[in-house]
């Protein structure tokens, strides 16, 4: 339990928007010397770790860095400033079938998805059958899932996530598409492999429930500051003190 | 180290290059009559009419070699690039899903783009034998030469798609571009017509070209002429120069990407 798997160290995250995007708007602007894009904060000297085994909830409103948060850990983007370390394998549970083709039978999309995530034709051989069987797809394996219903992209693709090698995933929001039989059962999977300590989870939601029933720490973010790290209970009290100030200033 | 970059992705992301590539091919031919035919239907089409403009209205001369069969021999590695290139230029952002949430060599994307054209490339070549053999052409042992030239055709080809797909995540004006950019380079490029009908004063310009020294070097090997080996050995410099090049810009943006696309 000792070691940390995700370290965030200081870690910056700026964001430049453009706004001008047509020539004729651009071009004044560049001799003015007007700045090209406008810059966004999306992580402010965000520091915390995160240990081997452990289950994470990362929670905060709209626009409060938590995506960045998880594209940092997934290492598809590098900090603007400060150091993100992170030590093994990451399989992000990727969005509704962004990694899917429509045109390809379940069966097919399995292999295409998992070699995403960075597995070989070997080890998806040897897991086929538990990824078939826990969607619960047997007998649309091979239809085309441009067929599929969203719930039923989403066992697929959560099937796949979870069984990949990697030790580290990352869950975003996805688990609220399927119906309930099915989130349930992938939370019950969940605890399992949690009892395992076999695998670090970091868990994206904005379902308090999920979160405490499911997380031994959160971490919440606020316009890309992290205001408290700890207990669920705790935690969420911050976060509803939060929510409660900003429902008051909107009133204002 | 360099290389080391170069040569990782190959090795460590082998199976997703393949299941890539396998993707774009088995989509073409899901929800189609025809399928994965069209591949042959394309050049055959082109090949009607400019066989019909330039061997029966303009009469271009071609060495004594059959009009259809001197243009297989250009036409075909020409199709070839336009489709890699076109592909290629819009592969990271058509994948922009894959980009925001999962890391892998990015670079995976174009030299997925150019395999899959390549699998298609060998099924048209069987096209170009046929008409071989149709009207008697021997085929003797140079043709072995088409391979080296290929190997330059596919660096430069690679290179081009680095450049353009990590452009077009910037600036969307390249996916325009690269089309037009292509409809200009046929007609600099000895596709239609044969080398020989270039006026001596421009052919030391024209041969700058990299993939003049390409389709002329085809045709040597092909129907057994001369090879203009100075005119390779510069496409071949230059190709290398543009693959290094490129490689080196596509990893220095790449982590961007996500940002970006």
């Amino acid at each position: 339990m000792d070691n940390p798997v995700i370290i965030f160290e200081k870690v910056n995250k700026n964001f430049y928007i453009q706004e001008e995007k047509t020539f004729k708007e651009f071009l004044p602007n560049l001799f003015l010397g007007k700045p090209w894009a406008k810059k966004v904060a999306a992580l402010d000297d965000v520091s915390f770790k995160i240990f081997q085994g452990e289950t994470v909830g990362i929670i905060g409103k709209n626009g409060a860095g938590k995506s960045t948060a998880l594209k940092l850990i997934a290492g598809v983007t590098t900090p603007t400033t400060g150091k993100v370390i992170i030590t093994g394998k990451v399989a992000p549970l990727i969005e509704l079938g962004a990694g899917f083709h429509h045109e390809l039978t379940g069966y097919e999309n399995i292999f295409l998805n998992a070699a995403i995530l960075g597995m070989h034709k070997k080890e998806i051989e040897l897991k086929l059958d538990d990824i078939i069987n826990f969607s619960e797809l047997k007998d649309f394996i091979y239809a085309p899932v441009k067929k599929y219903s969203s719930g039923m992209y989403m066992r697929l693709a959560f099937s796949i996530a979870i069984n990949t090698n990697a030790p580290l995933l990352l869950i975003d929001e996805v688990l609220a598409v399927g119906d309930e039989g099915f989130q349930k059962k992938c939370i019950n999977y969940l605890q399992e492999v949690k009892k395992s300590g076999e695998k670090t989870i970091i868990f994206v939601s904005h379902s308090e429930q999920l979160v405490k029933d499911f997380c031994e720490k959160v971490i919440l973010l606020d316009q890309g500051k992290m205001i408290a790290e700890g207990k669920p209970s705790e935690v969420f009290e911050r976060y509803h003190h939060i929510l409660k100030q900003d429902e008051e200033n909107s009133k204002l | 180290m360099m290389l080391k970059l170069l040569i990782q992705p190959f090795l460590t992301h082998k199976y997703l290059l393949f299941q890539l590539t396998q993707r774009s091919i088995k989509a073409r031919y899901k929800q189609s009559i025809i399928g994965y035919a069209w591949v042959l239907i394309n050049p055959l089409a082109q090949l009607l009419v400019y066989t019909f403009v330039f061997s029966v209205i303009f009469k271009f001369p071609t060495n004594n070699i059959p009009y259809p069969v001197f243009l297989f021999a250009g036409l075909l590695p020409w199709i070839y690039l336009q489709n890699v290139l076109i592909t290629a230029t819009s592969s990271l952002i058509d994948n922009s899903d894959l980009i925001r949430k999962v890391y892998f060599p990015r670079e995976i994307l174009p030299y997925s783009v150019v395999l899959s054209k390549t699998i298609d490339f060998f099924f048209a070549l069987s096209l170009l034998l046929i008409f071989m053999l149709a009207y008697q052409i021997p085929i003797g042992i140079t043709i072995l030469y088409i391979f080296p030239l290929f190997l330059i055709q596919i660096i430069l080809m690679s290179g081009l798609s680095l450049i353009f797909s990590t452009f077009n995540l910037f600036y969307r004006d390249i996916q325009y571009l690269v089309p037009l950019l292509l409809l200009l380079w046929t007609y600099i490029t000895p596709v239609v017509y044969a080398l020989s009908l270039v006026p001596k004063t421009y052919v030391a310009i024209y041969k700058l070209n990299p993939m003049v020294g390409i389709i002329e070097g085809y045709r040597s090997a092909l129907f057994n002429l001369p090879f203009d080996t100075g005119t390779i050995y510069w496409s071949f410099i230059f190709s290398v120069f543009v693959f290094l090049s490129g490689f080196i810009f596509f990893k220095k943006s790449e982590k961007v990407f996500a940002d970006i696309v």
